[in-house]
């Protein structure tokens, strides 16, 4: 039998605002120990949180961008579980009322994944095990997270992987959180169940958590996909349970404790108040919300004429797409702007992390100047292609490479007198040529270019040749 | 003349220097603390040093404000930085706070002498003060009988004299009710007039810090230093000043008495309410009677919500950031639930344990949510009575003082501990204001107290008709314990 | 009706032991409490959805950074510390 995978997410994002979510605290990553924190993210007796209004923001921000309805009223709730890593013995969260609900992405292949929720809550402090002592961290207690569910509308890992690339790309773009899988500003559980091809039912679903790469979601998935469908084909059956995914042996194993009864006794959190977002304060967030990958990648293909492969490398970071569009601003074809940053510009970006960062000498204008003398027919495009080159080694304008007779370009006596030289001194191939060999007269135009150190512009000079020949 | 502004002019008339007057409380506490077990922690250098800037500023010929250099104390669930705060409890053994509750830091703005920290029930539950890991405190007017609670300690210290004034914190009638049982004044603000940042929480929604006071000018003049808003405590929005408007004429203003306040409670002290209902009257109020049937469910949906919210409260008691920590364990899970169970007392694991099964899967609905709604019917009975009445005149609890080791004794149940709250806690349910003040003597020569409920935040109305009550037949019996002056 | 199986796992939730021999009387006097609270569900209640007590919304703080406390002043009270963090030990 042939069986169907069905796996849902649960997402938690950190967002990058200044302060944690509910105290003055910073939110850098890293520090030494225990050094970002205060009353309030400590959990001390009679100390109380104060909503960091930016998290609201971000959290709306999130959910327009995966094309959410943002809530009219939301309030935070307690969730009740005791966990050295938790100061209070409760997260602060949402439960019956989150901010944001019943949205979607869009994968390539047209199908639509579902987010039934985005919620802000708190991060909890970081545990270190050693020889069966526990060290206590909280710098990173308090930190704001947003949590994005989706539906159980995941059919293949392919899905999966793009669905958290997209993910990780959109949260970037509106710039709410930098999405690193790494560091832990990102965190992916999967729900994943089976069932045999063409059946409607849900068959009993497993959790899987600790996957920090997307590689390894990829690799988790397919071993309890595997797993699964083993368990069941020798008559076993899936338990419900919570797995944790071991990198080095690529396996998932049980995490359940006798220890931890779950119950989580959520209830409204008294310490707060109602939130309220005014359908005006949604309009103006959405209103400053930059122009998303998708609607970018699609307007480069259809407006721009740019390969559709090439589209996705200049909407993959946002850093990048900005550069281009104001590179491209004016131009009769952008794709001249895209030829250089994705040829000539990422060959110097040769990691991802550079591409991302995009930390280049030449502005976003000084290209544009470069591909406008360009189009006007002024600058060749050899010629352009080395001033890129020492544009990008020192930062300095196009101008500064170009002399103005370089980009006058070749009066027509010079360019008759150059063609000439060259007929003379090539006549085999003239005479190839004439014997019907097209080809042949490439090499002549070679030579006049060459004269010329590249100022000659190849149409001119094919035309001249022509006419020189007969 | 108020106590506070008795005290404060014999300090600018240079009767008493203000060191002088803080050496005579701790003389006093120093002396009479074993038997009344008011104070768990005492201060004296804290207290001396604040005595003297005030004494400097004096000297220098400076003004003072009114609550400047006036000796005081804290409940116990206060958090004071540096200073030991133990909610009365084991499991808050050593622990020091590392920064001042809002209200602390007011009154220190205002040049406060803190001269210790007062006894109170293990993290406010309890209503005799008898749950305190240390101990209860005892009544000024009879040490057989309970200063009340939870706030007992402030109420024993202030009635007894060793302090002028303190602040205890009324989650179900725990400043009321002690003020009531030891003859003083005692005002629960509205939810939300006092910051409770800094209050060690028992019941977030239900929680409000007011003052206790030997009489009703005081608790306006403290009130209106701590009715402050503070950004700290999302809830927070401050009051209306109320001791401008003390002595104003009260004729004319409509008095309520919902019949079923008076239900189950005792003949003399009913009898006291009502005298001074007659009392009003005569100073030209107008007395008028309805029916709040909501009353009779105020009291198991208090004790629902309060202990839901404490289960979850009282969470983070886990041994290791602070406090207690149990010695002999294995592994962290282990730890917690030994040094949680070791700190903790009787009655606090009663509490979280029933706050934590109304909250559990499969009972939320039929508890915790029923009682929700029905908190917001007890708020709308109280809206329609501020319809007919400016405020409520009630008793405070339905006895006087209780014999010590009653509550806990044999006979009786758990239950009838909880009934005792039955007069304070609807107030609480509904966040309004309320202000107890004695209103005779029991046969036993023990104080009766009477409160008057007021709107949201409308304390000025009922401190008005307290500070006339007060004016026109003061009810105050002396003690024979602490300071006089 | 309050079970003994609901006693044990409240208190686990509640990470408190309870010693096996008060187990009965536990039961007993839990069932006493959620007998007077029940004393609620005979309640018609026709009202509004409560919301908060005052019906506040939107106390937010801006996003301004503040220093945090020093190390030492965080780990004050820890009843164990090592290296700048606060310690459970394994013991046993």
């Amino acid at each position: 039998m042939k069986y169907e995978l069905v796996a849902g997410f649960e997402t938690h994002v950190e967002l990058q605002t200044n302060t944690k979510i509910f105290c003055s605290c910073t939110t850098k990553f890293g520090g030494d120990p225990n050094t970002h924190c205060c009353p309030v993210c400590i959990g001390l007796p009679g100390t109380l949180p104060k909503l960091n209004e930016r998290v609201v923001e971000y959290a709306i921000m999130a959910g327009l961008a995966t094309n959410c309805e943002i809530a009219e009223i939301a309030k935070m709730d307690r969730k009740n579980y005791c966990y050295p890593d938790l100061p209070k013995a409760y997260q602060i969260s949402q439960y019956d009322k989150p901010l944001c609900e019943h949205g979607y992405i869009a994968l390539s292949n047209g199908r639509k994944i579902r987010i039934l929720r985005i919620h802000i809550e708190e991060d909890a402090g970081k545990l270190i095990h050693n020889h069966g002592d526990t060290y206590v961290d909280y710098n990173r207690g308090g930190v704001p997270l947003i949590e994005i569910v989706t539906e159980p509308d995941f059919r293949s890992i392919d899905e999966a992987k793009e669905y958290v690339e997209k993910l990780q790309q959109i949260m970037r773009y509106i710039g709410v959180s930098d999405c690193r899988m790494q560091e832990g500003s990102m965190r992916c559980d999967v729900n994943i169940s089976v069932r045999p091809e063409g059946s409607e039912k849900l068959g009993t679903r497993t959790e899987i958590k600790n996957m920090n790469s997307i590689t390894n979601i990829a690799k988790a998935m397919e071993y309890e996909f595997e797993r699964q469908v083993d368990l069941i084909e020798n008559g076993g059956e899936v338990v419900q349970e919570t797995l944790r995914y071991d990198d080095a042996t690529g396996t998932t194993s049980s995490m359940r404790s006798k220890e931890d009864a779950h119950d989580y006794r959520y209830f409204r959190e008294p310490d707060l108040v109602t939130i309220n977002v005014p359908r005006e304060r949604v309009e103006e967030i959405k209103a400053r919300l930059p122009e998303l990958p998708e609607s970018k990648l699609r307007r480069y293909v259809e407006d721009y004429e740019i390969p559709e492969k090439d589209a996705a490398q200049l909407t993959k970071y946002r850093s990048i797409s900005e550069y281009f569009d104001k590179a491209s601003e004016g131009l009769k074809s952008p794709k001249t702007a895209s030829n250089f940053i994705i040829g000539q510009i990422f060959r110097r970006l040769v990691t991802e992390a550079d591409k991302e960062a995009f930390d280049i000498k030449t502005s976003a204008d000084q290209l544009n100047e470069l591909c406008k003398l360009l189009e006007s027919g002024k600058l060749k495009n050899n010629l352009a292609k080395t001033a890129l080159d020492k544009m990008l080694d020192t930062g300095k304008p196009v101008t500064e490479f170009v002399s103005e007779s370089d980009m006058a370009g070749l009066d027509d006596a010079t360019l008759t007198e150059y063609c000439q030289n060259a007929i003379n001194a090539m006549s085999a191939a003239v005479a190839d040529y004439k014997s019907g060999k097209e080809k042949a007269l490439m090499a002549v135009l070679g030579n006049v270019m060459k004269q010329s150190r590249g100022r000659a512009d190849a149409a001119s000079v094919t035309k001249k040749l022509k006419e020189l020949i007969g | 003349m108020g106590q506070i502004k008795r005290i404060h002019d014999m300090l600018i008339s240079g009767e008493i220097s203000c060191v002088e007057l803080t050496k005579k409380y701790l003389e006093a506490i120093k002396n009479s603390n074993k038997e009344l077990n008011a104070y768990i922690t005492v201060t004296p250098e804290v207290a001396l040093a604040q005595a003297e800037a005030v004494d400097k500023k004096i000297a220098n010929g400076e003004e003072i404000g009114l609550l400047e250099g006036i000796p005081m104390t804290l409940k116990d669930n206060i958090s004071t930085k540096g200073i030991e705060t133990t909610c009365a409890s084991k499991i808050l053994t050593g622990y020091k706070p590392i920064y001042d509750a809002t209200v602390y830091e007011l009154l220190q703005k205002e040049g406060v002498v803190m001269l210790g920290k007062a006894n109170m029930d293990e993290f406010a539950m309890g209503s005799s003060c008898e749950t305190s890991y240390y101990g209860g405190a005892k009544n000024p007017h009879s040490l057989d009988h309970v200063a009340g609670g939870s706030s007992g300690g402030v109420a024993s210290a202030v009635g007894g004299n060793l302090a002028v004034y303190g602040l205890g914190s009324d989650t179900g009638g725990s400043i009321r009710q002690p003020a009531s049982f030891c003859g003083i004044v005692g005002l629960k603000p509205t939810y939300g007039a006092v910051s409770r940042y800094g209050l060690i929480a028992y019941a977030s929604s239900f929680d409000q810090i007011g003052p206790i006071t030997q009489d009703v000018e005081d608790a306006a003049i403290v009130f209106d230093a701590i009715a402050k808003y503070d950004e700290r405590d999302s809830t927070s929005q401050g009051s209306k000043p109320a001791a401008p408007t003390l002595n104003d004429d009260i004729k004319g203003r409509k008095i309520g008495i919902a019949n079923q306040y008076l239900d189950g409670v005792r003949e003399d002290v009913k009898q006291a309410v009502l005298d001074a209902a007659k009392a009003y009257e005569d100073m030209g109020a107008e007395i008028v009677y309805f029916d709040l049937p909501e009353l009779k469910f105020a009291l198991p949906c208090y004790y629902i919500l309060a202990m839901a919210e404490a289960s979850s409260n009282l969470g983070r008691y886990d041994g290791i950031r602070y406090g207690y920590k149990a010695e002999h364990y294995n592994g962290t899970h282990d730890m917690i639930c030994r040094t949680r169970s070791e700190g903790f007392g009787k009655e606090v694991q009663r509490r979280i344990l029933m706050g934590t099964y109304v909250l559990s899967a499969g009972y939320y609905d039929a508890y915790y949510k029923k009682a929700v709604n029905l908190r917001g019917a007890i708020v709308e009975a109280f809206d329609r009575a501020f319809e007919l009445c400016d405020a409520i005149l009630a008793p405070t609890a339905p006895v006087t003082a209780f014999k010590n080791g009653y509550l806990f004794g044999e006979e009786t149940d758990q239950i009838e501990q909880y009934l005792s709250d039955i007069c304070t806690v609807p107030v609480n349910t509904a966040g309004l204001p309320a202000v107890s003040v004695p209103c005779g003597v029991d046969g036993e020569g023990l104080p009766i107290g009477m409160q008057l409920i007021g709107k949201k935040f409308d304390e000025k109305t009922i401190l008005n008709l307290a500070y006339k009550y007060e004016q026109a037949e003061d009810k105050r019996i002396e003690t024979k314990w602490g300071v006089k002056l | 009706m309050v079970t003994r199986e609901d006693i044990e796992n409240i208190a686990l939730l509640s990470k408190l032991f309870v010693d096996e021999k008060d187990l009965d009387s536990l039961t007993e006097e839990m069932q006493k409490i959620v007998a007077f609270a029940d004393t609620i569900n005979n309640v018609e209640v026709k009202t509004g959805e409560f919301d908060n007590i005052n019906n506040l919304s939107n106390a937010f703080r801006k996003d301004e950074v503040k220093e945090s406390l020093p190390v030492e002043e965080i780990l004050k009270n820890a009843p164990e510390q090592a290296e700048d963090h606060f310690l459970v030990r394994k013991r046993a």
